[in-house]
């Protein structure tokens, strides 16, 4: 369609881009400035080339926060997305009433700080629900303070990721199966597979794609994971759950090192958009293929 | 699995077992907000001592309670608007644009279309050191403008993307007509486009809604005061002024929660399709 008035289209783009221009990509590149000088948010800004960068490449925090975040991501991995299909599976074997879709969703919708504080108290050495089931079913050598033991801490935080997002996608998948043509399945279960084979041999490969995009979708949104991390344990115990978002938070507004947070930023964009570009390139591969 | 159900395909058994294993992990996934609720029921000595017994009696009080000393009234009341506010700058501002680039071809189209599809992937981390500056700078910051503009300016990507597949699956006969008829720019996108979008504009408003009545890290850093927070930083604060009354606490995460179980029993068909076309798309 011709436009009236030429400019018409950049009117109607107008105040989209002024407002996502403002508060999205002015900040973008003058955070990517930042990165380049030692500034406390107020005083006299210094220029020093690339030294942030080094600085975090030798920052012993910096490095164990993504080591703890790589954990935690093939954690969710496990406890989102594969629990997620199994139910996704389960589901459409057997159609799950309202209530199982109202139980597993659910925490999808809540604020992650409800959901933080909540596990907190399931989590709560005195009266939570794990030790109070372990002590229940006679197992109390296994009771631990689930959030304030070094050992134990990142695992329980990937636990309460599980229980939220395994819901998301299980949805996503259960869409996707719902798009598999009734004749293929009709088709296994003549030539006698069984839900399990179907399962497995049809009905999870022809879901691929969904597949891809779920572990895009938790593998970056894992390297943004923030408020259950703040809310639960805020790092600790002793560092032990310090992920890239969290040191970065309390290095910029904690600390007022805004130029050496800038590179954190910077290098943590980088890593998403590289697994975002990757994920695009090899998408565009399989549609020539 | 026995012989028998594999040769039948969906036996009777696999059928028991599959439907046995739904309802217990529903419990499993239910029981945390179960027992969040029947706590709020308990005093704080019950909660200690019997932690899985049921109360001995249904006592509102101390969710009456939770809702005047947490000022829960208030944190609701300010999410509300701050959502209301950055969902319908979402909504009018994504569908002009999604307008602008289905519909049009323009110098520049192809580079702006890339700035939007970039937020798409931008983690909220590439930019709010500088955000966070900029709004001291102009004194936005504890301001309730402080969140509506970047919830705004982060929706909009999505929403651009969205408005725009449902706005490229329409006719372009449709849009020559009216042309023919006279219309001008402003009256094919207010009377043609927009009622036309109305099921993409539900689903937009739908994630976009959420994700602002959820978001935290900038609600945290930007909003200092408690009469302005919104729901999950109010929430946050309230927990941390009374830290060992559980009963209390139970309470105001029961009255949080509790709305969100009634609005998705309600509207659970355009809340999951929402939320996922939000990702999957």
């Amino acid at each position: 369609m011709k436009p009236t008035r030429a400019i018409s289209p950049y009117l109607f783009l107008a105040p989209a881009v002024a407002v996502f221009g403002f508060a999205v990509l002015a900040p973008l590149l003058l955070t990517v400035g930042y990165s380049f000088t030692d500034w406390n948010g107020f005083g006299p800004m210094t220029f020093v080339g690339l030294d942030n960068y080094v600085r975090a490449v030798s920052d012993a925090v910096f490095r164990g926060s993504f080591l703890h975040v790589l954990i935690y991501i093939a954690a969710t991995l496990v406890l989102e997305v594969t629990v997620g299909l199994l139910l996704a599976g389960l589901v459409s074997a057997r159609r799950g009433g309202l209530w199982f879709r109202v139980a597993i969703f659910t925490p999808v919708m809540l604020p992650m700080v409800v959901v933080a504080v909540l596990w907190s108290f399931v989590y709560n050495a005195d009266f939570g629900l794990i030790n109070g089931a372990l002590d229940a079913v006679g197992l109390e050598g296994l009771k631990r303070v689930w959030l304030g033991d070094t050992s134990t801490a990142l695992l329980a935080v990937s636990v309460v990721s599980g229980w939220v997002f395994a819901g998301f996608y299980m949805m996503i998948f259960y869409a996707a199966f719902r798009q598999i043509p009734s004749e293929v399945l009709e088709a296994g279960r003549l030539d006698g597979a069984g839900e399990w084979a179907l399962f497995r041999r049809v009905k999870v490969p022809m879901i691929r794609n969904a597949l891809a995009v779920a572990v895009l979708l938790c593998v970056t949104g894992g390297f943004q994971g923030f408020d259950l991390f703040f809310v639960l344990t805020n790092g600790g115990p002793y560092g032990a759950t310090e992920i890239p978002t969290t040191y970065l938070v309390k290095v910029v507004f904690r600390n007022g090192d805004v130029g050496y947070g800038s590179s954190m930023a910077v290098v943590l964009t980088a890593i998403v958009l590289g697994v975002g570009l990757i994920y695009l390139r090899l998408q565009r591969r399989e549609a020539t293929t | 699995m026995t012989h028998r159900s594999r040769a039948v395909g969906v036996g009777p058994l696999p059928g028991i077992l599959a439907g046995g294993g739904l309802a217990l992990l529903a419990i499993v996934f239910f029981f945390p907000m179960a027992w969040m609720v029947l706590s709020s029921f308990k005093t704080n000595a019950q909660i200690f001592r019997t932690p899985f017994a049921l109360p001995t009696e249904l006592d509102f009080g101390r969710w009456a309670e939770a809702w005047e000393v947490g000022h829960l009234g208030q944190y609701a009341l300010n999410s509300a608007i701050v959502t209301a506010a950055s969902v319908s700058l979402i909504l009018v501002l994504g569908a002009g644009a999604a307008f602008a680039f289905s519909r049009y071809r323009f110098r520049g189209r192809r580079l702006l279309m890339g700035l939007f599809a970039l937020g798409l992937l931008l983690p909220l981390q590439s930019y709010f050191i500088a955000q966070s500056q900029l709004f001291n700078q102009l004194a936005i910051t504890d301001t309730r403008l402080a969140l509506i503009i970047p919830y705004a300016a982060m929706g909009l990507s999505l929403a651009v993307y969205l408005l725009k597949v449902y706005l490229d699956a329409l006719p372009d006969e449709l849009f020559d007509a009216a042309r023919i008829d006279g219309a001008s720019d402003v009256r094919v996108f207010w009377n043609l486009a927009l009622p036309l979008l109305r099921p993409g504009l539900a689903t937009v408003a739908i994630f976009s809604a959420l994700a602002a009545w959820n978001e935290f890290l900038l609600a945290l850093l930007y909003i200092q005061d408690d009469s302005l927070k919104t729901i999950p930083t109010g929430l946050l604060a309230f927990s941390s002024r009374y830290v060992t009354d559980y009963s209390l606490l139970f309470s105001a995460l029961s009255i949080v929660t509790l709305p969100m179980i009634v609005i998705y029993v309600a509207f659970n068909r355009q809340i999951v399709e929402g939320i996922t076309a939000g990702s999957v798309k």
